[in-house]
């Protein structure tokens, strides 16, 4: 009697572990075959809605050239995307401008199979934001978020190069001004396999400090889309993407990998600054529509560090030891989404 | 055309330096994962083929471009040709074992369990000409399954590039049940290349060879054994001890084998981790090293009671699971994908 019981469970524990294989699998496939947005209608919309209020602010604020004004019926682009066949060419005039941009963005690499196969020599990108002339964030003490991103990559940098296997490219390696655009050419050139923004956040009205990591996606936060805005300023990117920019958006395991990369970071940066006695909040990983992000395709994120608008932060901020630490719980996010932390490791570095 | 109520189930288990594939027609193969190419007219009127495989690739290369598809070296030399390489093999594979084509393939193939797990799409795309559905598994839990060890057991494929860790808790393992690391075949064959080096600088020998003595020689632990192998010197073969430069290389994986065993079990509670402790499986060629399953035994022993045991037979284990994966897949699921 009991060993029939016994038979029953394994039987459908082998039947749970198969259709787990299919599932699995089937993910992968729907992955590409079905977009998310073929079901769910309303909600999709409304994703794309707030998606499209994102990409208008972003080019009213942003450096866009000629201020050319989209009609409603295009703003209600969640309709089109239902019919991807018949999709309009939205290239209007703005689109000749950003043809480039546009190129850069979009260009369909596939991911290499070697890379897929996880055999690759890792390559990791660090994005400081601002430079040269833009000089991002400033604190009351006149202290910039250019330069201090700066250096935190460039100590994140030396960290990562510590493990033989990945290959650490910045950005920028000086105080200098560097397109969104050419920003996602580079990731594109080096063959990032993953892409970390950083940069640190600004909050005029409210003196608390606070940790977030975003990866690409709508947001229908206001908050959120403001400060997409700010970091997005030096794009040329114009509606004619929109299409593509959903498209994207779609790539789902893209997306997947980057909200667990933001995760990582994320809880590896705050668990480590509560632990060292920072005043901080966790304001979590979001979606949101940074430009950066939505160019790079791999996985990638934005981290704002600390709030530059914090008095203590930024004294602190000045401090060597402040960055050092920084870069060390950066390079923790890092490792872990990586899967290294948990025992190679310890053989990678003389800790 | 294939015939609707003819099928053929295939196991494919895809590594860095063996691939092997089994077909419930009986079949059973495997080559070592070469893929050459000629390099111009020339050689390919001497090899008279477009492409080579396995030993018979090595055996031609210097006619031949050739590359180990899945090997780390290969991205320097260019994306394109690896994945070319990847997709070649794999239909070599499959044509192996499925010479009768009017059946329905369906085949599930097992892949290195790696970190960034994004694999998926990549294996099916380059095979989706060649079998008509398809699945892909992370190779340790292939070998799992086909051991019927579904649950309370870990597998550890030591392989040539990595090292597979794999956890069965009577599910399909998620990322939190696996690790991979680089510790494997091929870091031993770089230990010992340098030990020697070191010891006879005079004797003339390459990573081939010393592949050679590893697979002949290999062991951990305490043995009596004397190991003497003959390297050149000087063009006239004379007679080396190399015992401990073996066992230095071979140990060498041992650190990182003992401590990411270690912090994988200890993710899960305590009375499954004491569970999956009796069961701990070696598979893939490194379960082959004399006295490695005593030696992990042994040394995870402070971490509470062990078992560790081998697979019989490591160069099929991988494929035989991926094929009765295959076999065991209701219908309908085929059918969907
Ligand atoms: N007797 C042996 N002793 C030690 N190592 C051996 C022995 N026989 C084979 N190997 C090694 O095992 C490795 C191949 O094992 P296996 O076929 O499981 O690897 P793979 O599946 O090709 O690699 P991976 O799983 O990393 O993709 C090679 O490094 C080979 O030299
Ligand atoms: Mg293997
Ligand atoms: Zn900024």
């Amino acid at each position: 009697m009991i060993s029939v019981l016994i038979e029953r469970r394994n039987l459908r524990m082998k039947s749970n572990i198969l259709r787990g294989v299919f599932e699995d699998n089937l993910r992968v496939l729907g992955r590409r075959a079905a977009p998310r947005w073929g079901t769910g209608f309303t909600l999709s919309r409304k994703l794309l809605l707030s998606l499209c209020t994102a990409v208008v602010m972003v080019l009213i604020h942003g450096s866009f050239p000629s201020h050319q004004w989209f009609p409603e019926s295009q703003i209600r682009a969640g309709l089109l995307y239902r019919q991807p066949v018949g999709v309009p060419d939205l290239r209007g005039p703005a689109g000749a401008l950003s043809g480039e941009v546009f190129q850069a963005l979009t260009e369909n690499q596939e991911v290499p199979l070697w890379r897929l196969l996880g055999m690759g020599v890792k390559t990791i990108m660090i994005d400081p934001g601002h430079g040269g002339r833009d000089s991002g964030a400033i604190g009351t003490r006149g202290t910039m978020e250019k330069d201090l991103v700066l250096d935190i990559a460039r100590r994140l940098k030396s960290k990562l190069e510590v493990y033989d296997d990945y290959r650490v490219v910045l950005t920028r390696d000086e105080d200098v001004q560097v397109p969104l655009k050419e920003r996602v050419e580079l990731a594109q050139r080096h063959q990032a396999d993953i892409f970390i923004s950083i940069h640190l956040n600004y909050l005029p009205q409210k003196p608390i400090n606070i940790i977030e990591t975003f990866y690409f996606g709508p947001s229908d936060d206001v908050k959120t889309s403001r400060l997409a805005e700010k970091e997005n300023a030096g794009s040329e990117i114009g509606l004619n993407n929109f299409k593509e920019m959903v498209e994207k958006l779609n790539d789902e395991l893209r997306l997947v990998e980057s909200r667990e990369l933001a995760v990582s970071i994320q809880s590896s940066l705050y668990n480590s600054s509560r632990k060292h006695g920072s005043d901080i909040f966790d304001y979590g990983t979001k979606q949101a529509p940074f430009v950066v992000l939505l160019g790079v395709d791999v996985p990638s994120v934005l981290v704002e560090l600390s709030c530059l608008s914090n008095v203590e932060e930024e004294k602190k901020l000045n401090t060597e030891s402040h960055r050092e630490n920084i870069a060390r719980y950066l390079e923790t996010g890092i490792l872990d989404y990586l899967g290294r932390n948990k025992g190679e490791a310890l053989y990678g570095a003389s800790r | 055309m294939a015939q609707a109520d003819k099928k053929l189930h295939i196991g494919i288990d895809l590594g860095t330096s063996r691939s092997s594939t089994a077909a419930d027609n009986g079949e059973k193969r495997w080559i070592t994962s070469y893929v050459g190419w000629p390099k111009d007219f020339v050689a390919a009127q001497v090899v008279g083929k477009e492409v080579l495989f396995g030993d018979e690739a090595l055996e031609n290369r210097l006619s031949l471009q050739i590359c180990r598809p899945l090997e780390r070296g290969i991205i320097r030399e260019g994306i394109e040709r690896s994945e070319e390489a990847v997709k070649a093999i794999i239909r070599h594979l499959v044509e192996l074992v499925s010479k009768d084509s009017d059946a329905r393939i369906h085949a599930v193939v097992g892949v290195p369990a790696e970190s960034l797990n994004i694999n998926k799409l990549a294996i099916r795309k380059a095979v989706s000409e060649y079998v008509h559905s398809l699945m892909v598994v992370s190779e340790p839990f292939a070998v799992a399954y086909g051991m019927g060890q579904l649950k309370n057991a870990m597998v550890i494929d030591i392989g040539a590039g990595t090292t597979d860790f794999c956890i069965m808790h009577g599910a399909i393992p998620g990322e939190d049940d696996q690790r991979t690391n680089l510790n494997a075949g091929d870091h031993i064959d770089e230990q010992l290349f340098s030990n020697l080096s070191e010891k006879y600088p005079n004797a003339t020998f390459n990573i081939n060879m010393v592949r050679q003595f590893k697979e002949q020689y290999s062991f951990v632990g305490d043995i009596d054994d004397e190991i003497k192998v003959e390297i050149p010197v000087d063009g006239k073969p004379v007679m080396h001890d190399i015992k401990d430069e073996m066992r230095r290389a071979c140990e060498s994986i041992l650190p990182a084998l003992i401590e990411t065993t270690a912090e994988l079990i200890a993710g899960f509670d305590p009375e499954f981790q004491a569970k999956v402790k009796k069961n701990i499986i070696l598979a893939g060629g490194g379960s082959l090293i004399r006295g490695i399953d005593g030696v992990l035994q042994e040394a995870l022993k402070e971490y509470g009671s062990c078992k560790v045991t081998c697979v019989d037979d490591p160069l099929f284990a991988g494929s035989l699971g991926a094929l009765k994966l295959a076999q065991d897949m209701p219908a309908s699921y085929w059918e969907t994908l």
